[in-house]
């Protein structure tokens, strides 16, 4: 019995002596959480990647997927986590507008940007704007046309209120100087099915998404929200070039929560630069046609900060929604 | 005619091939288990199975996928008729006469009909979906927000038929589904409502935990609070084939029930939930016998087992013919072949035959494989009725437990089911029927998502709603069920509620 005590107490002073000194990391399986449901766009970026960082490391790195209210769950539940560096999360756009939505409508924050320490940017996709063929506008300049001739008659849809779909047009709606209603959903693929019916005239779909009906006439693109045009859509211009300073992407990227020691950090920051560059994760990012958008942490910090401004005045903007009556 | 064989020659050559059919075999045994877990229903399942199949080829992966689909979508119904406790959502129906069957001794064919009727909705569900699919998925798109509140409010006057108890306590039980339905955030505004500062409120109050929790918590909370033990059944082997009588009772529920949540199925954004609710109220309805309902009616079994499975092939319709996810199922399957650089959409069946074609014809085998794998199963599950409650149920709400967190890894709806089950005990002891607050729960955010989606399109004009053909039609079918369901209290003719009494049987 005593001779037990004595072995744990001497394994226990070993234990924290090492700690001291410099902690290997990682020695057991890095957890990153997804805030989404599996299949989403968080998700299928975060995979590969984390089975790039699983070579790299020799350690398992598993995805725990905590969906709910539009992310804010997984993300609380990360805020305030142990900052041991063994939990981590791949989130989405909706990091930053989530507090601002919260502060808007005045109620207790899910979680406060400063509880995370941003180490990567991953992948920006900007979505692009597709109408239903009905719709007699073949390039956004007649779009703006139409809808100044018939203000808040034409209507477009979205994945739900303030999301990643909402914002841009928004922001599109705001700088052409237009009225128009909208028409909110719950998902990308009840969107799709509400635009592709003619439901609801337009919306800011994923490329991805939209590319197999844009080839089938189903739908007509015209312009989107990225600095450059899209490699699967060469010859939908964006917004830039037809005279809207408009710039949208539904963005993933790595976050640790804040307290995380530095040695932690630059090898988690390592770790996904290596990761970001294999072979694997280029193939299986081009596979579901999502564009790489690698950034160190940062410059991670100042996109993060540019992508707030913009979004936090458009929010802003929009205010608490009234509905159509 | 001549191409549609041809190329189904190719789907089964593909389907057939050992590797793909051992793959078929794994995902409905898979499916069968997760359905079987309470709390753990088809898209938990296919969702904790998602990242095992990124390596393997997309084909396999859907067939897979598929397998565990409606694998989950059979294995639901047999612990809701062993035991009363629905596996996943869809049984909730189930477990009314399933149950009511095994207490009568007759467990073996309940489970048996229930697989003999997934398997024909199922396979009929494949025929649709393979002539039928482009045709169905452009005429599903028609369907808006405003046929979608038409179609709802035809499943809210089915409900007002669906209890067994008096009315006034079935609409209250309806209201309270209604009242959970409301949580969560507003999708058309984004203010939040009656969550308490409770993030995880945000996405409302989820369906499976409150089925679980319902019926399935409640009847181990009954069963432990029973004078003396339920005696344990020693089923015999010629109970477990059913009977003649009871073959061409389940004949017409299978074929409605099929045909109905083939339709329901195909609608993009609707629920396989509902088809077995509405199957559950269309049976009784025109039943000649309504009084056995509840009471251990075969057809109470039949139609939404048969309905709730053909619903699993009529939502695979959008996803092959437009590459549109119209449900949380949907999107991980599309996610499952996306990864492989796959975009599902409407030039799928051109560009990739192989796959299109292959998953059609890996659905038939499936199909096949369930019925195989699950009829002598029949024999195996009902024995676990042999096991004393006293070890049975402990067991079972364990595995609920971790069922009902391993959905979304979250300890609020642990909660919820176990809170779900203190109501659902109370209720029973006072003699509620628990099936109309599961109804409302699952249509109150749809039927409010609709109304206010429709009203959005409209700018306020409720001109809208009979506006538009399909609508219009579908809402005077609503008010005509309203008027003929009204007739007996005008006519002041006995109803037979009153004189058999179900009530108090319930509990």
């Amino acid at each position: 019995m005593r001779l037990s005590t004595t072995i744990s107490a001497c394994v226990i002073a070993f234990a924290a002596l090492t700690a001291f000194a410099q902690e290997p990391y990682p020695t057991r399986p890095v957890n990153v959480v997804v805030p989404f449901p599996p299949g989403g766009m968080a998700d299928l970026s975060a995979r590969p990647l984390a089975a790039a960082m699983e070579k790299i490391w020799k350690q398992p790195v598993p995805i725990i997927n905590r969906p709910g209210a539009g992310g804010a769950v997984g993300m609380q539940s990360v805020s305030i986590a142990k900052p041991d560096g063994y939990t981590v999360m791949v989130t989405l756009v909706s990091y930053n507008t989530i507090p601002e939505v919260d502060a808007m409508f005045g109620r207790a924050p899910a979680y406060s940007r400063e509880q995370f320490v941003p180490i990567a940017l991953i992948a920006a996709d900007p979505p692009v704007l597709v109408v239903h063929p009905s719709l007699p506008a073949k390039s956004v300049k007649d779009l703006v046309a139409l809808a100044k001739k018939r203000p808040n008659e034409i209507v477009f849809s979205h994945s739900g209120v303030y999301g990643p779909s909402h914002v841009p047009m928004e922001m599109f709606v705001h700088a052409a100087g237009i009225k128009m209603r909208h028409l909110p959903a719950v998902g990308g693929g009840p969107t799709m099915a509400l635009v592709l019916g003619g439901h609801a005239g337009m919306w800011a779909s994923p490329p991805a998404m939209a590319v197999p009906h844009i080839a089938n006439t189903k739908l007509r693109a015209l312009a989107s929200w990225g600095d450059k045009r899209l490699a699967s859509l060469p010859d939908v211009p964006t917004f830039k070039e037809v005279g809207y300073d408009l710039e949208f992407y539904v963005w993933s990227g790595m976050f640790a929560p804040r307290g995380v020691g530095t040695a932690v950090v630059s090898s988690l920051r390592e770790t996904v630069r290596q990761a970001v560059l294999s072979v694997d994760f280029k193939t299986s990012m081009e596979r579901i046609k999502t564009p790489i958008a690698y950034l160190d942490a940062l410059e991670f910090q100042k996109f993060l900060e540019k992508d707030l401004k913009m979004l936090s005045s458009a929010i802003r903007r929009m205010g608490k929604i009234e509905e159509a009556k | 005619m001549v191409e549609t064989f041809q190329d189904l020659y190719l789907g089964f050559s593909i389907a057939l091939s050992p590797q793909v059919l051992v793959y078929a075999f794994v995902g409905c045994i898979i499916g069968t288990l997760v359905g079987m877990m309470p709390g753990l229903g088809p898209l938990a399942g296919i969702s904790l199975l998602l990242p095992a199949t990124f390596g393997l080829n997309p084909i396999i992966a859907i067939v897979l996928l598929s397998g565990v689909y409606y694998g989950a979508m059979y294995g639901g119904s047999t612990t809701s008729i062993l035991m009363r406790i629905p596996g996943e959502a869809a049984s909730v129906m189930t477990c009314i006469d399933g149950y009511a069957m095994t207490q009568n001794g007759r467990a073996g064919p309940a489970l048996a009909i229930a697989a003999i009727g997934s398997f024909i909705a199922g396979s009929l569900g494949v025929v649709g979906l393979m002539l039928l699919a482009p045709t169905l998925a452009a005429f599903a798109l028609r369907f808006g927000p405003p046929e979608y509140t038409a179609l709802l409010l035809m499943g809210f006057f089915i409900l007002a038929y669906m209890s067994a108890g008096s009315m006034p306590k079935t609409l209250s039980m309806a209201g309270l589904g209604l009242i959970f339905g409301m949580v969560g955030i507003d999708t058309m505004t984004g203010y939040t409502r009656f969550s308490f500062g409770v993030i995880e409120l945000g996405d409302g109050i989820g369906i499976v935990p409150v089925a679980v929790g319902l019926f399935g918590i409640s009847e181990i909370l009954l069963v432990a609070g029973a004078a003396e033990p339920p005696k344990v059944q020693r089923p015999k082997l010629r109970e477990l084939i059913p009977s003649r009588e009871e073959l061409r009772l389940s004949v017409g529920p299978i074929a409605r029930g099929s045909l109905l949540g083939f339709l329901i199925g195909i609608i993009p954004g609707s629920a396989h939930i509902i088809s077995s609710f509405v199957s559950y109220g269309i049976e009784r309805r025109i039943s000649k016998h309504p009084e056995r309902f509840g009471s251990g009616a075969i057809e109470g079994v039949a139609g939404p087992e048969s309905a709730n499975n053909s619903a699993a092939s009529g939502a695979f319709v959008p996803m092959m013919a437009l590459g549109i996810p119209t449900s949380p199922i949907t999107a991980v399957m599309i996610a499952a072949v996306m990864v492989h650089g796959i975009s599902p959409g409407p030039l799928l069946i051109q560009q990739q035959p192989e796959l299109f074609w292959g998953f059609v014809a890996s659905m038939y085998v499936g199909n096949v494989v369930l019925l195989i794998l699950n009829l002598p199963m029949v024999g195996l599950f009902v024995n676990l009725l042999r096991i004393p409650y006293a070890y049975l149920y402990p067991c079972i709400l364990c595995f609920t437990i971790l069922g009902g967190y391993s959905v979304a890894n979250s300890i609020v709806d642990v909660w919820i089911m176990l809170g779900m089950g203190v109501i659902g005990y109370l209720l029973r002891k006072f003699g509620y029927d628990l099936a109309p607050i599961a109804l409302g729960l699952v249509l109150a955010p749809m039927l409010e998502l609709s109304v206010r989606q429709s009203l959005a399109m409209s700018a306020g004009t409720y001109a809208i709603f009979v506006n538009r053909p399909i609508a219009a039609i579908m809402l005077g079918i609503g008010v005509l069920i309203v008027v003929l369901s009204l007739k007996p209290l005008i006519s002041k003719r006995k109803d037979w509620r009153a004189s058999v009494g179900l009530e108090s049987e319930q509990s």
